[in-house]
């Protein structure tokens, strides 16, 4: 069973997708800021990691920095979620590092086959 | 022998006689030829025959004065005692014979005569008539105290001597006549000098006026110019005539100068109030007699003169005329002039009423772009007077040190060509203005004399510019986060009411799916008019950008069309897709064409009902420039738009009727931000279309698409 971890401010959709997702069968931990999604992240325990990019503390973007700077978690994959559907973010976020993107609101299956995609690699 | 000796003396003495004589009528032609006027003619006829070799010794030249008929005195020699000027009365005298008949008459002996008006005690008297072009004017009279005194020789001498004198006469008048006319033109030349710095028409046309009257030594006269437009002469000069006339008003035919107005020909009429032509307007005047002449710069129409005499005495004759035709032209030109002059002067007063009350500071520079003249206007904006600026370099008095080269640069253009900006100059009291800049060369009779500058204060405009951006740069951002706003909430609607289908689902609950499919299906239309509303003020603001990538076409293609796929079948509608088969690859920004595809085949889904959509995609040479071009072409079978429907369709907000929105959905913006785009990549959309028969859109898109190919704004 691979093991998720959604960075996610708003609690609304951390329910949600968390939910959804453990209905499809994976097994969520949730970070409320960048900063917390850093610190668990470190502990190596996720196959992939799911990121909003607008975060309090520290956003996004410079959370997937830090953690391809860090040995522990420079491989680990990364898919950027943000509400920003704007051209240019896509490629602001695989320049900070993520594996893929995808824009909210969430489209399930989209989504399940971009992960899968990354967790079969 | 001697009387040979004595015939042999005589001959010569004869001989040098008669060569002493030829000698002496060879001095008297060549005196009288040369004479300058008719004084001279008389004095050289007299002095030339009172010749020693000719032996005249008492000879006067009288001429006949006309008026009197008496003969005055014009020259003589031998006389005593005789006043100059004698005056011989007529029928009085032995030479009124020559006078009367034109022939010589020879009084061998005056003492028999009882005519003979004793200036010698005796004598005899020959009298040759002097004849100027076949009128007696004059006779000469030659005298000797000796009866029988004269011969045929003398005859012959006197009479050959009258006859050069006479034509000598005849010459030295029409001199003097030329000397008048060419008096007369300069009289003229003076009205004209005259004219010409007093430029006012009104007085111009009464100088006019006052010279011909006095030319023409007439009683008084009439000025008028023509209008055009009403098609009537004016009168504005009027002088002794009788009354006032100036302000009369004449049509053409009217009265002497309107006779004359129309035929063109100046017309002497010699009892004006038994004329037919007479105006009422002139049933008052006190003249006898008029001579009138139109005014005219060519053939065109300028004015009319009148010319009165008011003593039935006085006519008009040729000389007259001519006068008056030789004056007309030259009264014509002055009043042309002065006309031209006021309209000049009128115009430079327009505009020099616009140069003073112009808000805009207006400064005019010489070619060595010192400061001629300023407005009002200047002297309000730069806090200078005008005394303090004249004679100024005007780049150095306002521009400032950052803009010094830039102001000079502009004036140095500026003596060439107009130029055109916008900069920042320094007031008097050292603030600093924005103002728009306008400097054009100034160009007399193409002679290029200086530099006139504009500078319009644009600070409030800047202000208002930056104020605005200011307020357009919060819009966005204000677009920016409400859209992140909108969607969090959208996105748990969206995303809880799918989760509760599956969940339902699960449950067995299968009777609250269709409700909850509709709140799914109302968050997605509200998430799909944010984002289009987005986009369109990000087009509008300039802010959307081109992110060019290297992509398939086909598979982009496939991609669209796997995820429209539920959308055609949902009106029972067919799917053809037709893609060439070296499409490769395009570089432009894919998500821009996936959402242009995406809205163009939604859109003929949702106008279509059981009917086919094709996708036909395309690559192309463009025949004007030859790029390799993508063209997409989507075609359906659905309800087709009418031609005024067509020419709406690329603008925002313009689905076909609002009717439409309600029974098809959607935003009406898809088109537009479709338009917008393809401009974005250098590219285009069309539309063809008939209703009830159904729609073509076709994109074409540069294979390679260069940054800024268009602006992002429409």
């Amino acid at each position: 069973m691979s093991k998720i971890l959604l960075v996610e401010d708003n609690e609304m959709n951390r329910d949600m997708l968390s939910r959804r997702l453990v209905r499809k069968g994976y097994e969520v931990a949730m970070a409320v800021d960048g900063r917390e999604g850093i610190e668990m992240a470190r502990t190596g325990e996720y196959d992939l990691i799911l990121m909003d990019m607008s975060l309090p503390e520290v956003d996004g973007w410079e959370a997937t920095r830090q953690l391809r700077a860090a040995p522990e978690t420079e491989s680990v994959p990364i898919i950027a979620l943000t509400a920003h559907a704007m051209a240019g973010d896509r490629e602001k976020a695989l320049e900070a590092g993520c594996d893929d993107y995808d824009t909210k609101p969430i489209e399930l299956d989209r989504l399940l086959s971009k992960m899968e995609t990354l967790l079969s690699k | 022998m001697t009387a040979q000796r004595n015939s042999t003396s005589a001959r010569p003495t004869r001989q040098r006689r008669l060569a002493r004589r030829q000698a002496a009528l060879l001095r008297l032609s060549t005196a009288i030829a040369s004479a300058s006027d008719e004084a001279e003619v008389y004095q050289s006829v007299v002095a030339g025959l009172h010749d020693e070799a000719l032996g005249y010794n008492f000879l006067g030249v009288f001429l006949l004065d006309p008026d009197t008929g008496d003969r005055v005195l014009q020259a003589s020699i031998g006389w005593p005692d005789i006043p100059d000027n004698w005056r011989v009365h007529r029928g009085e005298g032995l030479s009124e014979r020559a006078l009367q008949d034109g022939k010589l008459h020879y009084t061998a002996d005056v003492t028999r005569e009882s005519q003979y008006l004793p200036s010698l005690a005796s004598g005899s008297e020959v009298d040759v008539p002097l004849r100027v072009d076949g009128t007696t004017i004059g006779v000469l009279v030659v005298e000797s105290s000796e009866p029988n005194a004269f011969s045929d020789d003398d005859f012959e001498i006197l009479t050959a001597a009258a006859n050069q004198a006479s034509i000598a006469i005849g010459r030295a008048r029409l001199l003097a006549e030329e000397r008048q006319r060419a008096d007369e033109h300069k009289a003229l030349l003076d009205t004209m000098s005259d004219l010409s710095s007093e430029l006012e028409l009104s007085k111009v046309l009464q100088a006019v006026l006052e010279r011909a009257v006095t030319l023409l030594g007439v009683t008084g006269g009439e000025v008028a110019i023509y209008e055009e437009g009403a098609r009537e002469l004016v009168v504005v000069a009027s002088q002794n005539i009788g009354k006032d006339s100036t302000g009369t008003r004449l049509k053409l035919g009217e009265g002497a100068m309107g006779a004359v107005a129309e035929t063109r020909e100046p017309l002497i009429i010699p009892s004006y109030h038994e004329w037919l032509g007479q105006s009422v307007q002139y049933a008052d005047v006190l003249v006898h007699s008029v001579m009138a002449a139109p005014l005219l710069i060519g053939r065109r129409l300028v004015g009319a003169i009148a010319t009165v005499h008011s003593d039935p005495e006085r006519v008009f004759g040729p000389e007259d005329l001519r006068l008056l035709n030789m004056f007309a032209p030259q009264a014509a030109i002055a009043v042309e002039n002065a006309g031209l002059y006021t309209e000049a002067q009128r115009q430079r007063q327009y505009f020099e009423a616009l140069v003073l009350n112009s808000p805009v500071a207006i400064v005019t520079l010489d070619l060595t772009e010192n400061i001629v003249s300023c407005n009002p206007g200047f002297e309000q904006l730069f806090g200078y007077t005008e005394d303090e600026v004249v004679g100024q370099k005007l780049d150095h008095l306002i521009a400032t040190e950052a803009t010094l080269s830039e102001a000079v640069a502009y004036t140095k253009e500026a003596l060439d060509r107009p130029i055109h900006g916008i900069g920042r100059r320094r007031r008097k009291d050292g603030t600093l203005v924005d103002v728009e800049i306008l400097g054009v060369p100034v160009i007399v009779e193409k002679q290029q004399v200086g530099i006139l500058a504009l500078y319009h204060d644009i600070t409030e405009l800047l202000q208002a510019r930056r104020e605005a951006e200011a307020a357009n740069s919060a819009k966005s951002q204000f677009l920016a986060s409400m859209s992140h706003e909108l969607r969090t909430p959208l996105n748990a609607i969206i995303g809880y009411s799918e989760m509760l289908q599956e969940e339902v689902t699960d449950l067995g609950h299968g009777e609250f799916t269709t409700d909850l499919e509709k709140i799914n299906t109302a968050g997605r239309h509200l998430l799909s008019l944010i984002n289009d509303i987005l986009d369109l003020s990000k087009i509008e603001a300039g802010k959307m950008e081109l992110h060019l990538e290297s992509f398939d076409v086909r598979a982009m293609v496939d991609d669209v069309v796997t995820t429209v796929t539920p959308l055609v079948a949902k009106n029972d509608n067919q799917l053809e897709v037709k893609c060439f088969e070296g499409l490769g690859s395009m570089y432009a920004d894919m998500t821009k064409v996936r959402q242009m595809l995406l809205n163009l085949l939604s859109n003929a889904s949702k106008f279509t009902e059981g009917g086919t959509i094709s996708l036909d995609v395309d690559r192309r040479k463009d025949a004007d420039d030859g790029r390799l071009m993508i063209v997409f072409n989507v075609t359906d079978t659905g309800i087709g738009m009418t031609p005024a429907q067509m020419n709406r369709v690329f603008e925002a907000f313009s689905q076909a009727e609002a009717a439409t929105t309600s029974k098809y959905g959607g935003t009406g913006l898809g088109l537009a931000i479709t338009r917008r785009f393809c401009h974005m990549m250098g590219g285009d959309v069309q539309v063809q279309s008939d209703v009830g028969v159904g729609s073509n859109f076709a994109i074409r898109l540069p294979a390679v698409v260069k940054l800024s190919a268009q602006p992002a704004g429409d």
